[in-house]
């Protein structure tokens, strides 16, 4: 056979393929267009996201504390929507055309045939309207959305965050496929940390829809439908009455106040003043609240026991006297003389009092500056800055919320790189001895420390979930507990614990907050400050001999440690201890004494 | 340019396929800017087909001996290829079939299809007579180029590229020289075992189909009975296996025939991509106007299923002016083997010519439930490098061919 025949009979297979392709089509396209045409239009199938209800948190009794209500949302599908009616719609829902037209014109290709959200809350009346107009208003929709109550007595608004709607930026950067544009996410606290187990699934749904948008059925009997998996509630070991009696001792002030089980690290209470009310971000947001929020001084929205960072003052002795003993610079039954004074290089350091010839316990329990700048100056910037690290300063301790700060914890190579090689000396130490200059913690870290000290170096990490359970999967979750072992003998904890136990107990500064009835032990801080009065700091725990309760509270330019936070963290803890019954605050049982 | 030029640079075939990928282009862009994670696709296809282009001039200088004397260690390289996937390769949609580097995908498969081509046209260039003896051990021996591969491939568990590679085999044997009788005697089982597969009346009806035509080659009365039990041993031993398997294997075979046999797998991707294709009537509902395509009726429509984007989004005429693209390639490809004096290459042209028939025919048939569902792509318009590479490489090696069509090699 030559090559022409093959070529022939090649040809002739091909042309037989085609023609049978291009008849199908033609069949396809041509003769049956108007059925396929109307099963595309009439009985397209349209998928609508389920979107799952968010989890909800729970405090330490099991009570729900951040729910969800039922609200409709106001959709719109752009490729559907007649533009004539967008100052009706705007109207219909309040808001302006012009707000209402840049909002449509955000969703550009594909996401024109997806509903877009423009308005949350919406009132029955106008839900009713819609489904009246339904031929009219093509494209337009509503969809059943839950959105955040919080059914307390107090706000925790720093613990709870709140949601918004994702931002363009986030939609872009994210590479998950699981958001949408008007989707809400979690922008700070809890909400925030815990965004993936909060969420949970999207499910979808196929439905047939005719011309209007009107939903015809269930497409192939549900079949390929994706049920959407509930977000998973967060059971919390917040404890709803100790929080809102802390909140309202903190009142009007600007400050901090950390509780904790020493022995879990659960947290018990958080509180941030100035706070703000989390309704503003839920619904529809409160713009001009919210912008007050962000533009006011004072910071609300920041939450300052884990994104703040202080100079401690002399709560930071303890430290002190551990790292001497860990460094073997001191021994527990080792004195250092202090005079009232202190002379390092050609400046003189003033101390409150003179006390002789003092052990680290009376050094504690009268807060002697003189035994903790000598401290200081014995240490060096080395030793001082790795037991330090060994407490958890100078890092984020791991709780779980978000934006945490690390602090401030100088090292060496921070001095060179601020002050440059060889140029600063060891008068810097003096100052860091009594927890001032250039040291910076957070609250959420003194809690963790104080932890520390009362569990005798074994402790967890402050956290506030326990687990998550999720409702649709009935899986629970146990959260990691994120362990810290400190390995020092037990006779240097003890020796730090009589001190600070001395504190409230013995002549210390914090004598004026002795309970009769629990043992109380702490450490009173004054620090100075640049700018106003100086900050109160109290850290301490409870009982002495079985600690339950550890506790960090600060005010900010409150003025002494002995006069703010020792009573209000001595009443929180007495609260705590008795069960949420006894009242043990007294306004006036602040003193002058000086740490 | 000078006329001269053109002689020697097949610009229809270069042209044609330029044209072909600016289609695949825009009907990827379209498919896939509903889906965010895949949305720079049209980006990846656009970038790479820059580079094949670059890559098809290139190989259309290189000379034929170089080729020639390349295809075995091209076909080695193929197979260490295949092994070293089905070792380490990464599974995607259930085949095994997947190297990652950097972020791309790259399948050895497309490119063994390349190399297979190439080693049965090596084996059959023997000199310059364009119908040299050719003897039946001869067959045996091309067909265990093509199976090796094959089942290599078929491990992968991806039955669409297995079939691929088998769909070359007999054009290729048929430009080659192989007498019509010992085609007839290789090609009729194998409709035997799909007739059987059918309906065992027609099976009945075939054979009695072939006995009768074994009568007209007036060959000695042997090898006829022999190749007529062949068929009854074929059609016979398919029944046999099939009734063997388990309900769901024999479920999933049916399916690929009958893809109304499993309306929720491979049935439903054919009944929306019917009703894309048919609704968008004479001439489509406009570019990214598809609302079957945009709202992700078939999934990873970018890949096997992008034949329907280009049915309802530019209608019937669109979907014709494909498919005369495609004519002109394989004609061209066609044109190029009748001319060329180079046997070697005039078989590797056929080769490709068949390759390209059938992925546009299955590729097309399954979209508009005329041919089984096989995930094969369509070549230039769907989504994916390697495939876009592959196909490029043989219209480099067909440009080739043009380029060299009085050279003997």
């Amino acid at each position: 056979m030559n090559r022409d025949y093959k070529l022939y009979i090649i040809f002739a297979v091909i042309f037989l393929a085609a023609i049978s392709i291009g008849a199908r089509l033609v069949q396809l396209q041509i003769v049956e267009q108007k059925e396929y045409g109307s099963a595309s239009d009439k009985n397209s199938i349209k998928k609508i996201t389920e979107s799952p209800a968010r989890g909800l948190m729970l405090d330490r009794m099991g009570k729900v504390v951040v729910d969800n209500r039922p609200s409709y949302t106001l959709t719109i599908t752009p490729f559907q929507f007649n533009k004539n009616l967008t100052e009706e719609i705007a109207a219909l829902v309040g808001i302006e055309a012009d707000d209402l037209r840049s909002e449509l014109s955000k969703a550009k290709g594909t996401n024109r045939f997806n509903p877009v959200k423009i308005k949350r809350d919406l009132d029955f009346k106008t839900v009713a309207f819609i489904e009246e107009n339904r031929d009219r208003l093509r494209g337009v929709s509503y969809q059943v959305e839950s959105l955040r109550s919080y059914p307390v007595k107090y706000r925790a608004s720093h613990i709870f965050g709140y949601n918004s709607e994702i931002s363009e930026k986030q939609l872009s950067e994210s590479t998950e496929n699981f958001y949408r544009q008007g989707d809400l996410v979690g922008t700070t606290g809890l909400e925030k940390y815990y965004e993936k187990q909060l969420r949970g699934e999207k499910g979808s749904k196929l439905i047939s829809v005719d011309v209007n948008g009107k939903e015809v059925g269930a497409y192939n009997e549900g079949k390929n439908d994706i049920k959407s998996v509930n977000g998973s509630d967060l059971h919390t070991s917040l404890d709803s009455d100790l929080q809102e009696y802390a909140e309202k001792l903190l009142g009007k002030r600007r400050g901090a106040i950390i509780a904790v089980d020493p022995r879990t690290g659960e947290i018990l209470c958080m509180v941030s003043k100035p706070d703000f009310d989390l309704n503003v971000f839920s619904g529809t947001p409160d713009t001009k609240e919210i912008a007050k929020l962000f533009n006011d001084v004072d910071k609300p929205v920041f939450n300052r026991v884990t994104q703040t960072r202080y100079p401690p003052g002399s709560t930071w002795k303890m430290m002190m006297a551990l790292a001497g003993l860990g460094s073997g610079k001191i021994t527990t039954t080792s004195t250092i003389s202090c005079g009232g004074s202190y002379t390092f290089g050609n400046r003189t350091y003033e101390d409150h009092g003179s006390y002789g010839s003092i052990g680290i316990s009376r050094a504690l329990e009268v807060s002697s500056n003189v035994f903790f700048y000598k401290m200081g100056v014995m240490l060096g910037i080395k030793d001082y800055h790795d037991y330090s690290e060994m407490f958890g300063f100078g890092n984020r301790t791991g709780i779980d919320l978000p934006s945490e700060t690390r602090g401030l914890l100088p090292s060496e190579d921070y001095f060179n790189k601020v002050y440059g090689v060889n140029k600063w000396g060891q008068g810097l130490m003096v100052s860091l001895g009594i927890g001032q200059g250039e040291l910076g913690v957070s609250p959420v870290q003194m809690v963790g420390y104080v932890s520390a000290i009362c569990m005798n170096g074994q402790y967890n990490v402050p956290h506030i979930v326990r687990e998550t359970y999720n409702s649709t999967t009935d899986l629970k979750t146990l959260v990691e507990l994120k362990n810290h072992k400190i390995d020092f003998p037990q006779k240097y904890f003890d020796v730090v614990k009589k001190g600070m136990y001395l504190v409230v107990n013995g002549s210390g500064t914090a004598k004026n907050v002795k309970n009769s009835e629990y043992v109380l032990s702490g450490k009173t801080g004054t620090a100075q400050t640049t700018k106003g009065n100086n900050h109160s700091w109290f850290v301490g725990f409870a009982p002495y001999d079985e600690p339950k309760i550890a506790i960090c509270v600060l005010g900010e330019n409150a003025g002494w440690g002995a006069q703010f936070a020792a009573p209000i963290a001595a009443a929180i803890m007495v609260r705590f201890l008795s069960g949420n019954t006894v009242d043990a605050y007294n306004e006036n049982a602040g003193t002058e004494a000086r740490d | 340019m000078n006329k001269k030029f053109f002689e020697r640079f097949d610009i229809t075939l270069f042209l044609s396929v330029i044209a072909l990928i600016t289609i695949g282009i825009f009907a990827i862009f379209s498919a896939t800017q509903s889906s965010p994670a895949n949305m720079d696709y049209y980006l990846k296809q656009m970038s790479f087909a820059l580079i094949g282009l670059v890559m098809v001039v290139v190989v259309s200088y290189i000379p034929p001996r170089y080729i020639s004397s390349l295809t075995y260690y091209a076909y080695g390289l193929a197979l260490v290829m295949l092994v070293l996937v089905l070792l380490f390769g990464k599974t995607i949609n259930g085949n095994k079939s997947w190297f990652y580097v950097g972020g791309f995908g790259i399948q050895p498969s497309e490119f063994a299809k390349v190399a297979t081509v190439l080693a049965i046209a090596n084996f059959f260039y023997k000199g310059e007579e364009d119908n040299p003896k050719i003897k039946f051990l001869d067959i045996l021996k091309s067909l265990s180029f093509v199976l090796v591969p094959a089942v290599l491939i078929k491990l992968e568990n991806d039955t669409g590229t297995t079939l691929v590679i088998l769909s070359f085999i007999i054009p290729m044997f048929f430009w080659a020289g192989v007498s019509p009788f010992l085609l007839y005697a290789v090609v009729t089982p194998v409709f035997a075992v799909v007739l059987a597969f059918i309906d065992i009346n027609y099976f009945i009806v075939y054979v009695i189909v072939v006995a009768v035509s074994l009568f007209f080659f007036k060959r000695h009365w042997i090898p006829s009975v022999s190749i007529l039990l062949l068929n009854i041993v074929a059609g016979l031993s398919e029944k046999i296996l099939f009734s063997k398997l388990q309900g769901y294997q024999q479920n999933r075979i049916k399916a690929v025939f009958d893809p109304t046999s499993d309306p929720l797998g491979s049935g439903y991707n054919v009944i929306q991509s019917k009703v894309a294709i048919g609704s968008g009537g004479l001439w489509g509902k406009g570019f990214m106007q598809g609302s079957q395509t945009q709202l992700r009726f078939i999934p990873e429509q970018w890949t096997d299923f992008i034949f329907c984007v280009i049915g309802e989004e530019f209608g019937l005429f669109g979907a014709f002016v494909v498919i005369f693209l495609f004519l002109i390639i394989i004609y061209r490809l066609l044109n190029n083997a009748y001319y060329s004096r180079n046997r070697f290459l005039s078989i590797a042209c056929v080769g490709f010519a068949s390759l390209f028939f059938f992925h546009m025919f299955i590729n097309m048939g399954m979209t508009i439930g005329i041919a089984p569902v096989i995930g094969i792509p369509l070549p230039f318009v769907s989504h994916g490098v390697s495939s876009l590479l592959s196909f490029l490489l043989m219209i480099g090696i067909a440009m080739n061919t043009y380029r060299h069509k009085d050279i003997f090699l």
